[in-house]
């Protein structure tokens, strides 16, 4: 039997174990012309582990088991000791040894009781009423209270939020804490379960190397190795996201950078902005367009028909060597320069060209995000159910068309760098030619491969989707599209590695000027990827 | 009516604020509503409000002694850690509350309040300031307040 064959059988019948030999030889052969194209999805190393719900609760219980071994402590004081130094165990241990008495004393973990009365009867010092000793519970200073006090004392702090990890004695005086074996003795179902997802919760919140993934919904953590060359992670949910700043990934653009477009974004955006990103008039028959597809490539509805570029809102005939390449719209010095974006600019105030200037950079931001999340979406519309789809009519396994895959991937990728880079550029210092054409050469270059990618994924793969047979040409498709892949690839590869040199390969004839540019980090400035192993040292916390 | 199951803790608390009240603290309850308190408040000896009556709103909520009770002064005062409409700044009427604390040591905290203004932890910015830049004049300020708005006319 073909291999391929028996892949799609075990996949029908459902019996689970398809990842047999077979299925990864299968494997192997979509893979072999594609090597390159493999490495683009995670082209850094790994140094991040993602953590499930389940991950967290067994190192936060190892850490609570080794402190209990170590310092001979209950486990309710190991987790308020714990909880106390943030869930850092060495430090933990640390303060422990050097002066348990003062640790005992801060925590709130007392050893040697109040004195009360003898009497078998006791007066609650929150409902005043008498009570037998057997109803009443103290912490370990052995201030009484009745345990219907207690129960509403602990439920009150439980749903105040984690504050009840740190509890103490009602007693104002009194510093004891308020262990888990209280709360699990005196606390209501509900509020256990309240106080445990606290416990949790703190695990990561308090660490210095553990955060939530941010996307909505999420519920894993990643725990990231400090010595780390890249910020980017990605988490299982799929979403990707800069650990250090917790914004969506931004390579090549630095966490600083990112944080001042954003705020801009958010100053300037709000009104104009979304109706100049989302609809745009045809330039011929003036009927409002929304875009809804991914690449610039404009074409109006019948009869009007006229193509255009979404960028420039010329026509799509006219693209080519003027305007740097049939593909390319990037060169706002060039278009500038001609004249094309206004005639009478030189009478206008700075404030309206620094605002055009702004709105230039924000729109090609703005629409390569947008266009970024249609790849997405149409990434996942093809691996769900348009590839089965090819797969039959082309009589292919969908292991044999994987490159459709990657070719998308690679675009949603490119995408997001590409409109990282129009940030980039409204922060270049408009002084700096050389770097400018440098930078805007690469874009250009990147962003020409790309919206040829995006075309030939997009448009002529539909083609072969619209198709009841086989058809001849999809061999060439799939030569032209991984081509298309891997070229762009290295484009972008070209792209990032320059901006993140600071475009130090052009020499800058301004020697103050370059420095600057090439000096990211300030201490609240955390570059995106760190330069060298002497910049890590320096960003560990610890 | 809500006064019919009042928690035993407020009505011995209320017999004893009656009983043996604190010195210089008065505090009663409202006649239709057992939760609302009446208080009047001496200006303590040799602070800027020696000499003056005020008078304040206390308020047990639904939670109370799990929750802290609600204080306001109701007479116009000139102190950096109480705001125009009253408003009082007092950990133990916040973060630091705890059930084991009383009605009679808030109202205690609040006299000791008067006669140890902070302006380091301001609820009035502006008096605040002017306490930290001439504390001369701005006590001179709330002397001035107390004679024209606490003399118990």
């Amino acid at each position: 039997m073909d291999p391929e064959d028996e892949l799609r059988d075990n996949e029908s019948t459902g019996d689970g174990d398809f990842c047999s030999d077979d299925g990864i030889a299968d494997y192997d052969y979509g893979d072999a012309d594609f090597a390159e194209s493999q490495e683009i999805v995670s082209p850094l190393k790994q140094n991040y582990t993602i953590l499930s719900e389940a991950d967290i609760r067994q190192r936060q219980e190892e850490d609570i088991t080794q402190i209990c071994a170590i310092l001979s402590v209950s486990r309710s004081a190991a987790c308020n000791l714990l909880c106390h130094y943030k869930w850092n165990v060495s430090k933990v241990q640390d303060e422990w040894f050097a002066n348990e008495e003062n640790v005992c004393k801060v925590v709130g973990l007392l050893h040697n009781p109040v004195k009360t009365s003898n009497s078998r009867k006791l007066n609650c010092g929150i409902c005043f009423e008498n009570y037998d000793r057997s109803k009443m519970s103290a912490a370990s200073c052995g201030h009484y209270f009745c345990n219907a006090c207690w129960k509403g004392y602990i439920t009150t702090s439980i749903n105040e939020g984690p504050g009840c990890l740190m509890l103490r004695c009602p007693d104002p005086s009194c510093n004891a804490a308020v262990d888990w074996d209280m709360i699990d003795r005196l606390a209501g179902f509900e509020e256990k379960e309240k106080y445990a997802r606290h416990l949790l919760r703190s695990y990561v919140e308090d660490s210095k190397k553990i955060k939530w993934c941010p996307s909505p919904g999420c519920e894993f953590a990643v725990d990231f190795d400090i010595n780390s060359i890249s910020y980017d992670v990605c988490c299982y949910c799929s979403h990707s996201f800069c650990w250090n700043c917790i914004e969506e990934v931004h390579r090549p653009v630095e966490c600083g950078m990112v944080a001042k477009w954003i705020i801009k974004n958010n100053a300037e955006s709000e009104n104009t902005n979304w109706i100049l990103v989302n609809s745009k008039p045809c330039p011929k028959c003036k009927r409002p367009i929304e875009k809804n597809q991914g690449c610039m490539h404009m074409t109006c509805r019948a009869p009007c028909k006229f193509e255009f570029c979404w960028l420039c809102l010329g026509a799509w005939s006219e693209h080519g060597a003027k305007t740097g390449g049939f593909y390319s719209c990037n060169g706002y010095e060039t278009a500038r320069r001609d004249g094309m974006y206004d005639e009478s600019e030189k009478r206008r105030k700075r404030a309206k060209l620094s605002l055009e200037r702004y709105t230039h950079y924000y729109e090609r931001w703005a629409t390569n995000e947008s266009s970024r999340k249609k790849a997405l979406e149409d990434l996942h519309i093809m691996q769900t159910n348009k590839l089965e789809k090819l797969s039959l009519r082309q009589g292919l396994s969908e292991a044999q068309l994987k490159f459709i895959i990657d070719a998308w991937l690679q675009i949603v990728e490119c995408r997001r760098v590409l409109k990282w880079t129009y940030a980039y550029g409204y922060y270049l210092p408009e002084h700096e030619d050389t770097k400018r054409q440098f930078f805007e050469y690469l874009q250009g270059e990147a962003e020409f491969g790309l919206e040829r990618l995006h075309q030939c994924a997009e448009k002529e793969l539909q083609e072969f989707l619209d198709a009841d047979t086989p058809m001849k040409g999809f061999d060439n498709f799939r030569v032209k599209l991984t081509r298309l892949t891997s070229v762009t690839h290295n484009y972008f590869e070209n792209l990032v590695q320059a901006l993140e040199r600071g475009l130090m390969d052009v020499d800058s004839s301004d020697p103050q000027s370059s420095s600057k540019s090439s000096s990211p980090s300030s201490p609240g400035d955390m570059p995106g990827k760190m330069k060298s192993s002497k910049a890590t040292e320096a960003d560990d916390p610890s | 009516m809500a006064n019919s199951n009042l928690p035993r803790r407020i009505i011995k608390e209320t017999q004893r604020l009656l009983s043996e009240p604190a010195p210089g603290i008065s505090a009663s309850p409202s006649e239709d509503n057992m939760r609302y308190f009446n208080v009047m408040i001496l200006g303590p000896t040799q602070s800027p409000y020696e000499g003056g009556v005020f008078k304040l709103e206390l308020f047990l909520p639904e939670e109370y002694p799990m929750a802290a009770p609600k204080v306001r002064f109701l007479t116009k005062i000139y102190h950096p850690n109480i705001d125009k409409l009253g408003r009082i700044c007092l950990d133990i009427l916040k973060d630091k509350w705890s059930p084991a604390l009383q009605i009679r040591t808030v109202l205690l905290s609040i006299q000791a309040l008067l006669s140890a203004p902070n302006p380091d932890d301001p609820l009035s910015e502006n008096i605040a300031k002017h306490w930290k830049t001439n504390e001369a004049e701005a006590v001179e300020t709330a002397k001035e307040w107390t004679r024209l708005y606490a003399s118990g006319a």
